[in-house]
């Protein structure tokens, strides 16, 4: 029994850490059909950022995710005006801007690899120690992420359901030509979504790295899993893909205590197989026809 | 004749393809006018071209005094233009009263959103019991009469419809036809595109009718009545 709240405890924490990753890819697809490939870089920046803001400036953990936050949004908005804007309207967006912002990543890695150097440096954006309960023993660290990534979940599906920009958003990606007819301004709106996927990469960046360490290249293997996890529950489906984060994560604890580390990602990659054949529009997509 | 609609020589088309060319009418304030044509001869893209969809390469469209061509269709809907495009395009994971409530998007719509809701639903009340449905799992015409309810949510100087007929059953055709009538009563200035063009005579005060991208003819509703061989060599009927 010990054991299986051990495995529940760290497979939500390793989904929620998934989810707050998936969700911005999931959100940036949705609206506008964009795979943002500089996701992972994105994550690592934000990361960064925290670290920079407390170690480098001596400035309290706030502050910390506070400048991560907005300096990522601030690169997801460039990322719009720079890169994705100019080709929106071109013949095939979606390949161009898939590997525009593959080249765009590798830039960003640079930097950051230049700026702050190759070796691992400890995220300071971390809280120590433990709580046990019974004989299950819970980090708070984990603890922390899973109550951050639900009020992040839950602030997102606010802004999306209740907010007048969140129906935009939602107008946008079910019908673009529509939305432009009621009047809301499309390039708003994919500036916007670039931007708060831009923050939530920086938030899953910190909880990434609090979990190991800061690395220029730590993005790569979390915005891998992030895709499997979008293609799993359906491109752009942003509630769908956050179920199957948090069910992603739940399999990749069971798999790695049942049959052993090595096999976990190989597993998974076996799962998104079985799911590609079963229900190749993912779990919760529906068949959608190429929009642009 | 403030709120006239005037197309002067107006081309417009898609990539390569021009569609429309030398394209000069007016749809009067106040007034139903209705844009008759074969199929593929640019009806379509008359009214993409009026609410901004597609850019009108060469000429100009006015509404009133002020000059429309060159807006994208999030500044001309905010002057007043609404177009109820062709297929509904609703937003099909949004209930309908989402749907309608995004036809009051715009800020100045917004602040009327309640009581033209009102009016909306005493003009389509099928809408009001149909109000949480999902617009995706709604009939071929309650998604028509949501489109036209989220047109009017607009509050727009001129209505657009495209082809509001298409697709439906007869029965169907004609509840949508008296809300078109009601709408026409009311005194609101409105573009129809219709294919079917005896219908288009029964309700229009004004036709032009389109071929190959430019217009063939125009004439009030009654005079298109007389003249059946204008049908037979345009329209094949």
């Amino acid at each position: 029994m010990d054991v299986f709240f051990q495995i529940l405890a760290s497979g939500l924490t390793l989904g929620a850490v998934y989810a707050i990753s998936t969700v911005g890819l999931a959100l940036v697809f949705g609206a506008m059909n964009m795979l943002n490939m500089s996701h992972g870089a994105l994550m690592a920046l934000g990361g960064y950022m925290a670290w920079f803001t407390m170690t480098g400036l001596g400035l309290p953990p706030v502050a910390g995710m506070l400048v991560a936050v907005l300096v990522c949004a601030g690169v997801g908005v460039m990322i719009y005006l720079l890169i994705a804007g100019p080709m929106l309207h071109s013949e095939g967006f979606e390949t161009r801007v898939f590997i525009a912002t593959i080249g765009f990543g590798a830039m960003l890695e640079s930097v950051i690899l230049m700026a702050f150097g190759p070796q691992p440096k400890p995220q300071p954006l971390a809280v120590q120690g433990g709580l046990s309960v019974a004989e299950v023993h819970l980090p708070v660290q984990n603890l922390l992420i899973l109550v951050l990534a639900m009020m992040l979940m839950a602030a997102l599906a606010l802004l999306l359901q209740k907010s007048r920009i969140g129906r935009a958003i939602r107008a946008t990606a079910q019908n673009r030509d529509a939305a432009r007819l009621m009047g809301v301004r499309v390039g708003m709106v994919y500036a916007l979504v670039l931007a708060i996927s831009g923050g939530l990469a920086a938030v899953s960046g910190i909880t990434v790295s609090s979990l190991s360490s800061l690395l220029p290249n730590m993005g790569g293997d979390p915005m891998l899993k992030a895709f499997i996890i979008c293609v799993v529950a359906g491109l752009g489906r942003v509630p769908g893909s956050v179920i199957a984060a948090l069910f992603i994560g739940l399999f990749e604890a069971v798999v790695q205590y049942t049959v052993g580390v090595r096999f976990s990602f190989a597993s998974l990659l076996l799962l998104v197989i079985v799911v590609l054949i079963w229900k190749p529009q993912g779990v919760f997509g529906r068949h959608q026809g190429v929009r642009l | 004749m403030s709120d006239d609609l005037v197309i002067s020589d107006l081309a417009a088309g898609y990539g390569h393809q021009s569609v429309l060319h030398d394209l000069t009418l007016r749809a009067e304030a106040g007034r139903l006018t209705a844009i008759i044509g074969p199929n593929g001869h640019g009806k379509t893209t008359l009214l993409r071209a009026i609410s901004g969809l597609i850019a009108a390469r060469t000429g100009e469209i006015r509404l009133g005094a002020e000059r429309i061509s060159g807006l994208p269709a999030e500044a001309v809907v905010a002057r007043g233009i609404v177009h109820v495009p062709q297929g509904d395009l609703l937003f099909p994971d949004m209930t309908v009263l989402e749907n309608l409530r995004m036809g009051a998007f715009l800020p100045a719509a917004a602040r009327q959103e309640r009581t033209v809701l009102e009016e909306v639903y005493t003009l389509l009340p099928k809408l009001r019991d149909r109000e949480n449905q999902i617009a995706r799992t709604l009939s071929g015409g309650e998604r028509r009469m949501v489109g036209i309810g989220r047109g009017l949510m607009a509050s727009g100087r001129v209505l657009m419809l495209d082809e509001p007929s298409l697709g439906l059953a007869p029965i169907v055709i004609e509840q949508i036809y008296e809300v078109i009538a009601g709408l026409r009563r009311a005194g609101r200035s409105i573009l129809l595109v219709e294919e079917n063009a005896m219908r288009a005579a029964a309700i229009a005060d004004q036709v032009h009718l389109l071929d190959h991208g430019t217009l063939a003819w125009s004439g009030t509703g009654a005079e298109l009545s007389g003249r059946p061989e204008l049908l037979e060599t345009y329209l094949g009927v």
